[in-house]
């Protein structure tokens, strides 16, 4: 053998001088991993791992979470508080009293003129549930305005109005334990390796060691697609009709469990009946998979001795969003798949906390669960805060999708926009601009100063993000996880939490509501608030959820006084008859009955546009946009087309291209692939001025969430590419 | 194996760093630290996960190419040595450290996640610009029957490790502890070479930094019985570790090739694959190269093709043609065979009594052309200098003159200096003692370093990674390039001096004329050969007739003229036909220089669509993307 040198240098391997490793849960995803952020000598956070022993990811991260540290420091932070009297005036300097001061001042000016809900506010899935829990108290109890709701209505709403519809309240009864034990796993419009890493490398270890069958329901052949046993290839936006045609096929063969359904449901009757209209001949010719396919996935599933369903976005961003959620309940309900070790119906969220504000930040209710629209639990909230219970509105108010659909209407003159950044999110750009620019004010809290919706705000202030703040996050299992400062946010920027407390006492001069500084005693309140809730965390605190990498929901008071250490994993909702969460114990059934009224492709828009997720960017792309190490793998936007396509319009591999909607247009360069067909594209939707110049985002009747992944297009060859190249990068720079 | 870290005999393992968490750790807390924090155990956790732990419960003898899987035996010198991890002088106690270990990948498992790109560079410290482990996929089939099949490969640590023999300066070396094949970028002077020579891309040549660093094997997790950084990232259960030829847990196939993976005749790599799935019979690549890989049915094996992607057009494309990272490599290769082929003509024309030449030596002019030719090569050789990472580290490129082509050009071209410059140094002195003998002296230095030197030039092209250029043709070209532009830089000398008379005229007539007939017969075997391999090699092809078919044309009638010219001056004598020939001679040989350098293919691993896509990477220095610093783009530095 040879070797080379005889006289060896030492070798030098990079060395980070990593002192001491800092504790938090990641702030991407809500898979909810634990991470270890590495200190050097100097404090400056320089390195990320997973944390062995936390039961969600094992030591395990993804390339997001990888590099998460070097969030702390990336481009576009905001330093110092900033104002102007006009949008499109410079901005200025501020102290922090005089913008607080100038936000209060302006929500009350705008409530008494125009009323008390001309002022909306839109938080996010992104903060800590401490923090949700403070700014729900501030916007509930004392500036009193309805128009409250957070961006988790562009990605979790479908689930949460499902979960609702079926079981009587939000609240996902899986975990990831059920991969562990399942027979045959549905994911329907999920791509599990992309947009969950994590979970899927917790379902490919039980699928390695278990075999279970997996069906995967996508119109796009993602890597989760290509490795299925079954890959249903459907029509975009008919998910219902494979589920009733599925239906239809059980109760026709006598699969469904009979025992479970005169135990736990009402309304089968009715479903029976709706169903029985989807033959699965009818029923491939609505979504495009065929009879027999059909038949044999609804056999496989009904016939395995537990069968659990996930989905993501492919449900969740469709007019059918919540219907299809209900679908997948019903599923679950006939063949009696809930609440059994491997046997679920599991949403897949999105942001890493978008289960801490549907539990806690009182968008559509009043806290862990509650209902406006219950005059008991507005009178217990009321009691528990110290405000007048007729202060509370008694009906939820409007979503963040209709609240902009009355700001470009002119219903809302003034907003507070709390770390999401609808100028990229919203479907439509052109009429959020719109919206946005008659404003008579609007301030915007984010970490980023950059962002793209701050360019119409009066007000900025700087923001902390993840691990510079203090509190917990829940994730998709419901389980609890802290989030501890691994540095001080930047300059003058603050922690969220710091902020809704100065807010706050600019409402509460009396001081008659309490508002705690510290996320721990905060933690304490929603505790005693949360007793003989389903959600009941009363017998968890912030260093027990520490020493436990997280706990899952319910934990209660009454456990921990009885020694009851809580469950390392495999906790699950609704495992006795009997017991979901409409008073009498039974989950609904509901009839499904299908309404095609999908933009779909004609002849001036011939082509589908599905829009979706990649794995090295998140959401709005603000924060790994600035990450070399995850940017480079898709820095521009681009569309997967059919090579058949791109051959037809004379598009060549790396051209960009031209995508032309009822709406408006977009560029990106063209990735010719087989992975779509002949008569869709796929566009990621993380890039600034892009995917949502182009989508039409008719909404959801229940859950008010925007079907992002059906809209028509057209595509045009451009024939000057380097003034193509020149807009595309111009649109979003750093 | 290595379960218990904290009983392994004569170390106290222990983290590094103090880990707050452990504070509510249900698990007891180590030992205080004895061992140095920056140390090769500041990695190791005492709880680290199964799946980040070394498991080889049993070993073979030999690998798949009878190669002994133990480096070294029993009692040899080379046992027990510590590797000195950033000066730390423990020993690190796997019981397979003088075993070769390798990398295994399932590809049916992988899903581009790209978890042990972010772990490596993260680990390493890597900016976006550099990965020391790369992700890319092949996809064939037609929705929905479509295959995408993801390849994640970092440096093989092959057995044969083409880099270290290359390698100049000896920055590599071959470890007997594990086998691992590192480099040491404090040694390197960023020439680039090992990364012509790999076969899979695994060394990278930082542009900013000006030099070459590559995967280490994680050699520190090794020692105290972790997996590398990467393995222990993946979330497919697609990339494991151990000593190679061992086939992991739950694992059925250990094979040398996948599509898209290159060969490994070459260099016998230490990397093992599983590909169970059903592939198409068709693997197309996403990258700009116009490569595909065929499935041949008999050996179930896949082979490069040629995908045409962008047509059968012709197109000019001068810029990118004559605006390469390469032109100090075209200054370098034609200056210094102009010189050659002129020093040879001299001398040799003298030794054998040609009586042109020796009217010429013994005219005015032949101290104004030994001036010209040192002046001609000073300035190659000075482009070349400068074209290195680190100019001022040049003096280590004769380090390994035993095993690289590149160390030995040096010294031969080194040595043709001297002999050329003092061949003019003493030409001064004419007449004086001694100054003739030190003029033979000399010139016999002189063609010692030339042929030396001119074996070297061509033999270090012969790359089997790089199919265009192993080939008898650069051999023909670079000699024919020797004669004609030799022949030339004469005879524009001797034409300015006035003393281009009719015979020797027809004599360096006739030595372009052979030059450039030798290249031309390269150039026509070399085109016929390379269609018919059907690899890297003729989509190299494919590019010179479509992308650059128009310079190739121009080059093609270029020489032929020049063919031409030199045979009517050969026949003729007329001194003033130099004129137009060096015109046409010069530019032919420029272009030609250029294409042999943008057009070559090497044989690597297929990229994705924008990371390890060429095609990209040049359309983001082009439009300016490459400014931004998240691009993972950088400028090329010339």
């Amino acid at each position: 053998m040879l070797f080379g040198r005889g006289k060896k240098n030492p070798i030098k391997i990079a060395d980070k001088g990593v002192v001491a490793w800092k504790y938090a849960a990641c702030g991407y995803c809500s898979t909810g991993c634990s991470i270890e952020v590495g200190l050097n000598a100097d404090g400056k956070p320089v390195a990320s791992r997973g944390v062995a022993d936390a039961d969600v990811n094992r030591g395990k991260l993804c390339l997001k979470g990888i590099f998460e540290h070097e969030l702390f420091e990336s481009a576009g932070r905001g330093t110092r508080p900033l104002m102007r009297e006009r949008w499109h005036e410079p901005w200025q300097p501020a102290s922090w009293d005089s913008a607080l001061d100038k936000l209060a001042d302006e929500i009350r000016r705008i409530q008494a003129k125009h009323g008390p809900d001309s002022f909306a506010i839109i938080s996010t899935g992104q903060m800590l549930t401490e923090e949700f829990y403070t700014l729900g108290k501030l916007t509930r109890g004392l500036i009193g305005t309805n128009n409250y709701d957070g961006n988790t209505t562009l990605c979790m709403s479908s689930a949460v109005s499902g979960y609702k519809r079926s079981f009587g309240s939000d609240g996902p009864p899986g975990c990831y334990d059920d991969f562990d034990h399942t027979d045959c796993l549905i994911a329907w419009g999920s791509n599990l390796p992309e947009q969950h890493p994590i979970i899927y490398w917790r379902m490919k270890e039980a699928q390695e060691k278990r075999g279970f069958t997996l069906i995967v329901v996508d119109p796009r052949v993602t890597m989760l697609a290509q490795n299925a046993h079954l890959h249903l290839p459907i029509t975009p936006g008919t998910d219902v009709v494979l589920m009733n045609a599925m239906m239809h096929v059980i109760f026709k063969e006598g699969l469904h469990d009979q025992r479970y359904i005169d135990a736990n449901t009402h309304g089968i009757d009715a479903l029976r009946a709706e169903v029985e209209k989807y033959d699965p001949v009818t029923a491939s010719k609505l979504c495009g998979i065929d009879e027999d396919t059909i038949r044999v996935v609804a056999r496989t599933f009904a016939k395995s001795g537990a069968a659990m369903q996930i989905w993501t976005m492919g449900i969740n961003q469709s007019t059918h969003g919540s219907d299809g959620v209900v679908g997948i309940n019903n599923l679950a309900l006939i063949t009696g798949n809930i609440g059994k070790p491997g046997g679920t119906s599991l949403s897949i969220t999105g942001q890493c906390n978008a289960m801490g504000t549907r539990e806690w930040s009182s968008c559509s209710g009043l806290p862990n669960y509650r209902y406006l629209e219950y005059a008991e639990h507005r009178e217990e909230v009321a009691k528990f805060w110290n405000v007048d219970p007729e202060f509370f509105p008694k009906k939820r108010g409007m979503l963040q999708t209709d609240i902009y659909q009355a700001m470009e209407a002119g219903q809302i003159k003034g907003l507070w926009l709390i770390a999401t950044n609808p100028m990229s999110s919203l479907p439509n750009t052109a009429r959020i601009r719109k919206a946005m620019e008659q404003l008579e004010f609007c301030c915007v809290q984010d970490c980023y100063e950059d962002t793209e919706s701050a360019q119409y705000a009066h007000v900025y202030l700087p923001a902390g993000t993840w691990a510079e703040k203090d509190g917990v996050m829940t994730n998709t299992e419901r389980r609890i996880n802290r989030v501890k400062p691994v540095t001080p946010p930047p300059g003058e920027a603050k922690p969220d939490l710091w902020i809704f407390n100065r807010v706050a006492e600019r409402f509460n001069r009396d001081g008659r509501v309490k508002f705690p500084e510290h996320a721990g005693d905060i933690f304490l309140e929603m505790g005693q608030l949360s007793v003989g809730r389903l959600a009941d965390i009363s017998g968890m605190d912030h260093a027990l959820i520490e020493a436990n990498r997280g706990i899952q929901w319910p934990y209660t008071a009454e456990q921990k006084e009885r020694g009851e250490a809580p469950p390392r994993g495999g906790k699950r909702l609704y495992t006795q008859d009997g017991t979901f969460s409409y008073p009498d114990g039974r989950a609904k059934l509901i009839p499904l009955p299908f309404i095609d009224n999908n933009e779909v492709p004609d002849d001036k828009f011939p082509v589908w546009l599905n829009t979706g997720r990649l794995i090295e960017h998140w959401h709005g792309r603000t924060k790994t946009g600035k990450i070399g190490n995850n940017n480079k793998y898709s820095p521009i936007p681009f569309i997967e087309i059919n090579p058949a396509l791109a051959a037809e319009l004379g598009i060549a591999r790396g051209e960009y291209v031209r995508m032309v909607s009822r709406r408006g247009d977009a560029i990106a360069m063209a990735q010719p692939t087989q992975r779509v067909p002949k008569n869709m594209v796929f566009l990621p939707f993380h890039f600034h001025d892009c995917a949502n110049r182009l989508t039409l985002g008719l909404l959801d009747p229940h859950s008010r969430q925007p079907a992002y992944k059906q809209s028509a297009i057209r595509i045009e060859k451009i024939a000057d590419q380097q003034a193509a190249a020149k807009l595309s990068m111009d649109m979003r720079t750093f | 194996m290595f379960k218990h870290p904290t009983s392994m005999p004569g170390y106290a393992f222990k983290r590094g760093a103090e880990s707050e968490s452990d504070q509510h750790s249900a698990t007891p807390a180590a030992a205080p630290a004895t061992a140095n924090a920056n140390g090769i155990f500041r990695y190791l956790r005492d709880n680290e996960p199964d799946y980040a732990r070394l498991h080889d419960p049993v070993t073979h003898e030999r690998n798949r190419y009878g190669q002994p899987i133990e480096t070294v035996p029993e009692g040899h010198e080379l046992r027990g040595q510590s590797l000195r991890i950033n000066g730390c002088s423990e020993v690190g106690a796997n019981p397979n450290r003088y075993k070769q270990h390798g990398f295994f990948f399932n590809a049916d498992n992988c899903i581009a996640c790209h978890a042990c790109e972010a772990a490596c560079s993260e680990k390493n410290d890597n900016p976006a610009h550099i990965a020391f482990r790369s992700v890319g996929f092949v996809e064939g089939g037609t929705y929905p029957n479509t295959q995408r099949l993801n390849i994640s490969m970092a440096c093989n640590h092959c057995d044969n490790p083409v880099c270290l023999k290359g390698c100049p300066t000896r920055a590599y070396t071959k470890f007997a502890e594990y086998g691992a094949v590192l480099q040491d970028p404090d040694i390197c002077f960023g020439c680039g070479y090992c990364t012509w020579v790999c076969p899979y891309n695994a060394p990278q040549l930082d542009p900013i930094k000006g030099q070459v660093s590559k995967c280490n094997m994680c050699v520190d997790r090794l020692e105290v019985g972790l997996k590398p950084a990467c393995v222990s990232a993946c979330l497919g259960k697609a990339l494991d570790f151990g000593v190679i030829e061992n086939i992991p847990e739950g694992r059925t196939q250990a094979r040398a090739e996948i599509p898209g993976f290159p060969r490994t005749d070459i260099t016998h790599p230490n990397i093992r694959f599983q590909q169970t799935r059903a592939t198409q019979r068709d693997m197309l690549r996403l990258d700009s190269a116009p490569l595909k890989y065929y499935r041949d049915d008999a050996s179930g094996r896949f082979k490069p093709v040629v995908d045409p992607k962008h047509g059968f057009a012709r197109q000019w494309n001068l810029k990118k043609l004559l605006g390469s990272h390469e032109n100090a490599h075209i200054a370098f290769t034609l200056s210094v065979q102009a010189v050659m082929g002129a020093f040879l003509a001299l001398t040799v024309g003298a030794w054998l009594g040609v009586a042109a030449i020796v009217d010429f030596v013994g005219s005015a002019a032949y101290i104004p052309t030994v001036l010209a030719m040192v002046a001609l090569m000073g300035f190659g050789l000075v482009k070349l200098n400068l074209h290195l990472g680190k100019p001022l580290r040049f003096y280590r490129g004769f380090n390994n003159w035993r095993l690289s082509p590149v160390s030995r050009e040096i010294a031969g071209v080194s040595l043709f200096f001297g002999g050329l410059s003092g061949t003019g140094f003493f030409a001064l002195f004419d007449g004086l003692p001694f100054a003739g003998a030190l003029q033979t002296a000399s010139a016999v230095a002189g063609l010692a370093g030339l042929v030396v030197g001119g074996y070297y030039m061509i033999k270090l092209y012969r790359i089997p990674a790089r199919p265009f250029w192993d080939h008898w043709h650069t051999g023909a070209a670079f000699s024919g390039a020797a004669l004609a532009l030799g022949g030339v830089l004469l005879a524009l000398v001797a034409l300015a001096a006035g003393v281009l008379t009719t015979p020797l005229a027809a004599l360096l007539g006739g030595m372009v004329a052979a030059g450039l007939a030798l290249e031309a017969a390269g150039l026509l075997a070399h085109a016929r050969d390379m269609k018919a391999r059907g690899d890297e090699g003729a989509a190299a092809h494919y590019e010179q007739t479509t992308t650059y078919g128009w310079p190739y044309l121009l080059r093609n009638g270029l020489l032929g003229a020049a063919l031409f010219a030199s045979l009517a001056t050969a026949a003729s004598g007329a001194a003033l036909l130099f004129v137009p020939l060096a015109a046409i001679a010069i530019a032919a040989a420029v272009l030609g220089r250029a294409l042999f350098y943008v057009l070559v293919i090497p044989t690597t691993l297929p990229g994705a669509f924008f990371w390890r896509n060429q095609g990209f990477v040049e359309h983001a220095r082009e439009s300016g993307l490459a400014a931004m610093p998240q691009l993972g783009v950088v400028m090329e530095r010339h």
